[in-house]
């Protein structure tokens, strides 16, 4: 019913709600029940609109107005989500990194080229994700082996182990802005 | 710039609008407009995010109503919201007695 009453009215906010929705897609951001609550809030503030005398053009370019730009919205939905997923990224890369120096410590273990790649790709593909921070990204999971390594032989050149996530984790974060750029959503 | 500044405030005034009884979006902003005699005049569509986050945090709760026309989800608070509102209100009160304090107003 909500969809039909929306349906009739000027094709403006659904042209916005459609433009909104693709934007927060783009952004990860998009939910089917953020989208029918926007919508209800504007087909009322239509409304009120509508109580003061306006005509339904008007009405409905005065509650896109007070409502915000499709950008700043988008953007701000986008904010809130990145500033949930931070604390779960560093987490993931603290874990990869503990990981990555549990296997390196094995006696077993030889085989550095596999290592060297996986802190490059699991720094790059966090800061890919969306993490802002790639330095703490780089830290979080290249930390762990030289501390291990330099408390057992008090050798500090072991630091050099940490060019690896730094590299990686500088990439993922490049390659994010790019994407964002070339999708206008920077 | 006014807008920047309740940024960092928003959540306590949502918190307090939504202390007077369940309210769903249109309604906070209405009040956040009204009470501030439209001096805190935000796009209404970025309280969206802020109300959504307060509601993962366990601040706020939600449902949809249907008693009227249209679909409407509702807020309403937590009584952990209701401790974290406090709290924010003690916070504000002591931090704007020492700016005025320290501006000599």
């Amino acid at each position: 019913m909500q969809r039909r009453e929306f349906e009739m009215k000027d094709d403006r906010i659904q042209a916005y709600l459609r433009a909104l929705e693709h934007k927060l897609w783009l952004r990860g951001s998009s939910n089917p029940e953020i989208m029918a609550e926007i919508e209800s809030h504007l087909l009322e503030s239509v409304e009120a609109g509508r109580r003061q005398g306006l005509n339904v053009e008007e009405a409905e370019q005065q509650a896109l107005e007070r409502f915000g730009s499709v950008k700043v919205i988008a953007n701000t939905f986008e904010k809130e989500r990145m500033n949930w997923m931070q604390n779960i990224l560093l987490g993931i890369a603290v874990l990869a990194g503990l990981f990555f120096a549990y296997v390196d410590s094995r006696p077993t273990w030889d085989d550095t080229g596999i290592l060297a790649g996986g802190l490059l790709l699991i720094s790059g593909l966090l800061t890919l994700l969306g993490h802002r921070k790639p330095w703490l990204i780089a830290l979080a999971v290249g930390i762990w082996i030289p501390l291990h390594d330099i408390y057992l032989s008090h050798d500090f050149r072991l630091l050099l182990v940490l060019l690896f996530p730094l590299i990686g984790a500088y990439g993922g974060w490049a390659v994010r802005l790019g994407i964002r750029k070339t999708l206008h959503l920077a | 710039m006014l807008g920047e500044a309740l940024k960092g405030h928003l959540d306590l005034l949502l918190l307090a609008i939504l202390s007077e009884g369940p309210a769903h979006g249109y309604a906070v902003i209405e009040s956040l407009r009204q009470r501030s005699g439209n001096l805190f005049d935000l796009p209404e569509g970025t309280i969206y995010p802020a109300l959504h986050r307060l509601e993962n945090q366990g601040l706020l709760r939600s449902h949809w109503s249907e008693d009227s026309l249209r679909r409407k989800r509702i807020y309403q608070l937590t009584p952990k919201g209701q401790g974290a509102l406090s709290k924010r209100q003690e916070e504000w009160k002591k931090f704007s007695e020492a700016v005025n304090a320290t501006a000599g107003i």
